[in-house]
């Protein structure tokens, strides 16, 4: 999903993912300066060999092997550039361009003939020199034409092969980037100001008041931050230490809007030790509290949960908050959060975002699928 | 003239602590102030500030429904507004005119006794002097509010483009994001949506999602087939002026008719 993969261009470039033997058009044929010089080539080669042979003198004989080199060239480009559905009973493309090289050697050659003895059949056929230099032209030009044509193809699909294990060294190096650019965003941008001040805001009122909440509110804050500071050299991140950070987040903003917010996290505990990139979940948590909650007066719930099933690891965040436009732009999180899955999991891991009620549009459920 | 009654008070806070804690600090810097009313958003400050007229009212910026800034402008001149804020990079700027005041939270009480004095010397120049002119100002700084909001308060800048395609999946209603969405084809009463993790159908014709989503992205190329540029792999001229266009890593094979070839002619 490049800028440049935007141009779309009918030269060869074949599609990704296709199988080497696939059936798509084909990379290298293509009327161009090469096949044109190899043609040229060796109907240049024949006219030499052919010249002390024949009585005809070489010009003639040149005029005629380069005639006949084209029409090869010409029924070999054209099968190779045939749609799909023109080939004949689904035959494969290198059948049909073997088919047609080996139907126009013979029928080229009886052409070049012809037109030599100003078309009459008669005169070619009554005439055993010439059909005996029919024979020889026309043989030489259905072995070389053929040896050319499966040479070609064999190219063809060396070519297709290192184009595709280019692609898909691309396709790779995109996802890596995008996984370091997702952590590098992630190191950066770590504790909000605004919430870090707002909670020391409500923290310093709970002191101020001598509340004995002031304690534990104080001690969420500092798992909290501990959990959210960078950390790079650190054992495997688990998906247990995550819980901790997000339940001590949902704390703090129970604390702020105890009135609007309440929330449940219930995992299934053969989940904690699994293996999980930090503040993942809590980007998920942090988008529902911000943009599902908050905005509501009345505020909402918000559920985390996960399960552990035969095919998958499920996880989800759920609110019951004011939902999503559908022209809302997606922010840098879930971009980020995808790239970050991708490359701690690999492609297999999904993030599925749905509404919890269709109508009228409300609240999200953000789920990422692990699959095992 | 009349005794001029003891001022009264107007706070506005979603977050209960942070209320309480400014209507504590309040009655110990200025006993005669009567905090008359507690507002959780900007719709009750409005309902609160009609019933009671106070004099002076505090509005945090950041609530839910109706904002500070939006709350403000509801009330205008008829008061001595303070905004309470964590968002101080805009609000410094915006009240450095000294018309109203501004708390950057968390504040102390030193800084809260500053404005009590402020609102004092306000409410003692009798008659008020002529409030300046709040209302640009208060577009300006709702402007970059929504600015600064604008994932929150998606919908409420005009006509954008589609980002999240609705369709039901098996009993949920999934959100797609545009960015995944490989190609879109009608299938009589529905269209159906494929994108990289799946294909589902969805009740918008083929025709409202070509004007919904951004032209830049998407591209139909037949009367009802719309393709996400990104995914295109190659345009393969066929017969009679049409072509097939292939896709990334997909092995369906879309057609592109007559009257859309254009589009992929200057490529």
């Amino acid at each position: 999903m490049t800028k440049d993969e935007r141009t779309a261009s009918d030269s060869a470039r074949p599609p990704a993912g296709e199988a080497p033997t696939g059936q798509g058009p084909p990379v290298l044929a293509s009327l161009n300066a090469g096949s044109l010089g190899v043609a040229i080539g060796f109907a240049v080669a024949a006219a030499v060999m052919f010249t002390p042979f024949f009585a005809p003198p070489f010009l003639v004989l040149l005029g005629r092997s380069l005639f006949l080199a084209m029409v090869l060239l010409l029924a070999f480009v054209g099968v190779q550039r045939l749609p799909e559905r023109f080939l004949p009973f689904g035959m494969p493309r290198w059948l049909a361009t073997v088919l047609a090289v080996g139907i126009a050697a013979p029928l080229g050659t009886f052409v070049v003939y012809l037109l030599s003895v100003g078309g009459s059949v008669s005169a070619f056929v009554g005439n055993p020199a010439r059909m005996t230099g029919f024979f020889i032209i026309a043989g030489t030009a259905l072995v070389l034409g053929l040896v050319i044509t499966l040479t070609a193809q064999l190219r063809e699909r060396e070519a297709r092969a290192r184009s595709q294990a280019l692609e898909f060294e691309l396709e790779r190096s995109r996802l890596e980037k995008q996984a370091v650019d997702a952590r590098l965003a992630l190191l950066q941008a770590q504790v909000e100001p605004h919430f870090l001040f707002n909670t020391l805001a409500n923290v310093q009122a709970l002191v101020e008041s001598n509340s004995p909440r002031a304690a534990p509110v104080l001690a969420s804050l500092i798992a909290y931050l501990r959990a959210a500071m960078p950390r790079l050299h650190e054992g495997e991140p688990v998906l247990a230490t995550e819980l901790a950070l997000v339940r001590a987040y949902l704390e703090l903003m129970q604390m702020r809007m105890p009135d609007r917010l309440r929330f449940e996290i219930a995992v299934d505990p053969a989940l904690e030790r699994l293996r999980f990139p930090p503040m993942a979940l809590l980007t998920l948590v942090e988008n529902a509290v911000r943009h599902g909650i908050d905005p509501a007066e009345d505020g909402g719930r918000i559920e985390v949960g996960g399960v552990r099933e035969a095919g998958a690891d499920r996880l989800w965040v759920a609110d019951s908050g004011v939902g999503m436009a559908a022209t809302a732009e997606p922010g840098t999180g879930l971009a980020n959060l995808r790239a970050r899955l991708a490359g701690f999991y690999g492609p297999g891991a999904e993030l599925r975002l749905a509404e919890q009620s269709a109508s009228p549009p409300h609240g999200l459920r953000a789920e990422i699928v692990l699959p095992r | 003239m009349p005794k001029p009654a003891p001022p009264r008070a107007l706070i506005a806070d979603d977050e209960p602590l942070l209320r309480e804690r400014l209507a504590g600090h309040l009655a110990r810097l200025w006993p005669e102030l009567q905090v008359v009313a507690q507002a959780r958003n900007g719709r009750e400050a409005l309902a609160l500030f009609d019933e009671f007229t106070p004099e002076v009212v505090f509005l945090d910026v950041h609530m839910p429904g109706i904002n500070g800034v939006e709350a403000a402008r509801g009330i205008g001149a008829r008061a001595a507004i303070v905004f309470v804020t964590a968002f101080e990079q805009y609000a410094v700027q915006a009240f450095e005119q000294g018309a109203v005041d501004y708390l950057v939270k968390p504040f102390d009480e030193p800084r809260l006794a500053a404005t009590v004095q402020r609102l004092r010397e306000r409410l003692a120049a009798v008659p008020a002097p002529a409030s300046p002119d709040l209302a640009p100002l208060l577009d300006r700084l709702a402007e970059r509010l929504a600015g600064q909001l604008g994932a929150a308060a998606g919908a409420a800048q005009g006509p954008r483009h589609l980002q999240w395609i609705r369709a039901s999946v098996g009993a949920s209603v999934r959100l797609i994001p545009v960015d995944e969405v490989v190609f879109l084809r009608s299938d009589e009463k529905y269209t159906l949506v494929v994108w990289a993790g799946g294909e589902a159908l969805i009740r918008k014709t083929i025709r409202e999602l070509a004007d919904e989503l951004d032209p830049a992205r998407f591209v139909q190329i037949h009367r009802s087939v719309i393709v996400a540029l990104p995914f295109v792999a190659q345009v393969v001229r066929g017969a009679n002026e049409t072509a097939d266009v292939h896709l990334r890593g997909r092995p369906e094979v879309l057609p592109v008719s007559r009257s859309f070839v254009h589009q992929f002619r200057q490529m």
